[in-house]
């Protein structure tokens, strides 16, 4: 299913109710206002932006790198151009401020959801969550890619990232701010890496699903040979 | 430096054998540089320009930022190397003038209210010299800035128009441009809103209406050039696709 | 790296950092992050004859890291110690066009360190002879301005730009008829001196760092040799130190790769 490159100014639609993300309405039509590729829905046509940085909004899971620890609150970088802010009662229980860096050190790497952004771009974290998903990542490897590319490392309803999963056997978290936290034993999580690089290069090719899964096997018989299906299983 | 010729135009024809409204030969690459957020690469005539952009990113130092929009910055400079005489590196009067006039170019088109207290920088920089290094950069800026994402009105296309031997020429080559009698570089959105409007030397009020239009044909075949550019950088690729898409990203940019 | 840390791109300085335990852990078993043996270059390309306004040019390609090397040979005032030679001067712009960690403004510190190291190895080589650049003893010498401009940082400029530098230079024509003075002819050059730089990175010594490998890496031995094997310019650059063997292992390596970049590269 090929989607139409459009840049900014071109005419998408005469109906300014169909104006979407990634478009403005101009002289009673809907317009780019993105380089990239026009989707067309039955209510809105928006354009899937092909670059971009991420710009943080609420509940979007993210992975961040502590900073600086300032009184009372963890600076975070979170691959965006603003800083998050992780303030002390946000985190899973209750410490002291001068503990703070005995459980967030900087450098440390961790994954936390956006719970505000304000109209001045002050961005808060939490770290607080029913799932006790959001935590220090205290194992694994993180590798950036570019947040539009993003999606395809998830793929349709996750069915991109099931797939390196469980073909590579490691775990794998995807950022929504292109960062992707890898964990497994080395050889697993290089796999994984080199894939993602493959997604991200290949990202906006057809049956790219298909050619991941052809990529995946080559990789797997050339590195593990035999092997490795063992190892998988002793695993899993 | 050459000495001024006796004539420009023979026969209709001008020192390079073009016509009065034709465009030099151009060649445009987009996404030529892996460290910038977009970046291309424009050789127009004699020239050799690159273009890149950073960002949305932090603005330093924080008295610069806007709580309510991001901060357009725009810096042409040109290579030592990059004409006969060598020129010293590093910010002249007239690279800090091109820089302010060429980020006023932008400033209309870029949706900066999105990107509160961050900075758009765009960096031109002319490799080689060949008149009309100016409007060079902002159509290469323009597609850098395109290639990074930043939301845009539209696209800025830049051109020169310029008078010798009493006719009206377009896209001045050098020698038009050191002797000629006049020089209007000119940018513009597709559908003719100017943002760039220079000019020095003498022209009547009708030569300069003249000017204005012939300035817009140029523009135009700049567009359609910028365009195309702009589609080959995935066309080339293969057909684009998204069949896998997790979910296409919500909320409107409405103005 | 430090002078630019604080201002931008806190996100690219936080994924190096980040990557620093797998890197040296790669290291520990004899690999490089993109496959490449210890004495490995990337890909090299140089283009000379670039630039059509400058007197001698290279486009170099390291990798994914890219830089210009113009040459701009006019006549000038020779130096009053030096009154029969002629003058080079090498500069470096770290644009920031190349990359987030660069910043706008007059040379800092590596970008002055990366021009004078180049700078150093051309003339200590003696690779110009700068002799025959005099026009008239005591008044007027060829000046030769060497500007090296960056264009994509991916690390190892320093390589790239003494490549460039030298191609650029070798394919250089002193300007004569711009002056009246005859025909142009090539700069008299009479050795490729060539920079190889040597990051050591948990014990082990590296050729051509990534700019990850050359962000982790605190101490690089920079060593300049020349086509009869003789060296011509050393820099150590960083806040460790080097071992004696580390040295002279780190000269051995650089003395071959600059044979080989040479013999590929730079053979006119």
């Amino acid at each position: 299913m090929g989607k139409r490159i459009v840049i900014p100014g071109d005419i998408l639609s005469n109906d300014i109710k169909m104006s979407g993300s990634g478009t403005y309405v101009a002289d009673g039509a809907v317009r780019a206002a993105l380089y990239g590729l026009m989707n067309k829905g039955d209510r809105y046509i928006s354009v899937i932006p092909l670059a971009g940085k991420y710009i943080p909004q609420p509940s979007d899971r993210v992975i961040g790198v502590v900073t600086e620890v300032a009184y009372s609150n963890w600076i975070i970088d979170i691959n965006a151009p603003y800083d998050g802010l992780l303030h002390i009662s946000q985190y899973p229980r209750r410490i002291e401020i001068e503990q703070m860096s005995s459980y967030l050190k900087v450098g440390d790497c961790i994954l936390t959801m956006v719970r505000d952004v304000d109209a001045g771009m002050k961005v808060e974290l939490t770290l607080r969550d029913k799932d006790r998903e959001l935590r220090r990542l205290s194992e694994g490897r993180v590798i950036a890619i570019n947040p539009t590319k993003m999606p395809r490392v998830i793929g349709r309803s996750g069915s991109m990232i099931r797939l390196l999963k469980s073909a590579i056997g490691c775990n794998m978290f995807v950022g929504q701010n292109g960062r992707i936290w890898i964990h497994g034993n080395d050889d697993r999580v290089d796999l994984a890496i080199q894939t993602v690089r493959y997604i991200e290069t290949n990202a906006h090719t057809p049956g790219l699903t298909d050619r991941v899964q052809a990529f995946l096997n080559a990789k797997k018989k050339a590195r593990f040979g035999k092997t490795y299906e063992n190892e998988n299983e002793e695993e899993w | 430096m050459s000495e001024k010729p006796e004539h420009f135009i023979i026969d209709g024809k001008r020192l390079d054998g073009r016509s009065v409204d034709e465009l030099r030969p151009i060649k445009i690459e987009v996404g030529t540089l892996g460290r910038a957020d977009g970046s291309c690469y424009l050789e127009w005539g004699n020239n050799k320009v690159l273009a890149a952009v950073y960002g949305p990113r932090e603005l330093h130092p924080r008295h610069r930022q806007n709580m309510t929009r991001s901060v357009v910055q725009f810096r042409y400079n040109m290579a030592s190397f990059s004409v006969d005489e060598r020129i010293r590196p590093g910010p002249s009067r007239r690279s800090i003038e091109i820089s302010k006039v060429s980020r006023e170019a932008f400033e209309p088109v870029v949706f900066t209210k999105f990107y509160p207290k961050t900075a758009i920088d765009v960096f031109v920089e002319v490799l080689q010299a060949g008149a009309g290094t100016r409007t060079a950069g902002i159509n290469a800026a323009s597609l850098a800035l395109a290639d990074a994402g930043i939301p845009m009105r539209g696209l800025v296309s830049a051109c020169a128009v310029g008078k010798v031997d009493g006719e009206l020429v377009i896209d001045l080559m050098k020698e038009e441009d050191n002797y000629g009698d006049a020089d209007v570089p000119v940018a513009m959105t597709a559908d003719g809103q100017i943002t760039l409007l220079q000019m020095d030397g003498h022209l009547t009020i009708d030569e300069f209406h003249e000017a204005l239009k012939l300035a817009k044909t140029g523009c135009d075949r700049m567009y359609e050039l910028q365009r195309q550019a702009l589609i080959e950088k995935y066309g080339k690729e293969s057909m684009i696709d998204t069949e896998d898409d997790g979910g296409a990203p919500d909320g409107d940019i409405d103005e | 790296m430090a002078a630019h840390r604080t201002v931008i791109s806190m996100s690219d300085d936080v994924m190096v950092e980040i990557q620093r335990d797998h890197l040296l852990n790669l290291i520990l078993k004899g690999e490089r992050e993109d496959g490449r043996a210890f004495d490995e270059f990337r890909e090299i390309s140089i283009k000379t004859g670039a630039i059509a306004t400058a007197d001698g040019s290279a486009h170099v390609k390291l990798g994914k890291t890219e830089l210009v090397v113009g040459v701009k040979i006019q006549p000038g005032e020779p130096f009053p110690d030096t009154p029969d030679k002629g003058v080079l001067i090498t500069n470096a712009e770290l644009i920031p066009l190349a990359s987030p960690e660069f910043e706008a403004g007059p040379p800092r510190e590596k970008a002055i360190e990366i021009a004078r190291v180049v700078d150093r190895g051309i003339r200590e080589s003696k690779s110009v002879d700068l002799e025959k650049l005099c026009i008239t003893a005591g008044e007027k010498v060829w000046i030769m301005f060497v500007d090296i401009h960056m264009l994509n940082n991916e690390g190892n400029i320093l390589d790239a730009a003494s490549m460039g530098a030298i191609a650029a230079l070798l394919t250089a024509k002193l300007p004569m008829s711009q002056y009246g003075m005859g025909e142009d002819i090539p700069l008299p050059i009479r050795d490729i001196p060539v920079a190889v730089t040597v990051v050591e990175f948990g014990g082990a010594l590296l050729l051509d760092p990534s700019r990850t490998e050359a962000a982790i890496a605190s101490t690089s031995l920079i060593v300049i040799t020349n086509s009869d094997g003789s060296i011509s310019g050393m820099q150590k650059s960083g806040s460790e130190s080097l071992t004696f063997e580390q040295v002279l292992q780190a000269v051995d390596m650089a003395k071959a790769a600059a044979d080989t970049i040479r013999e590929k590269f730079l053979d006119v």
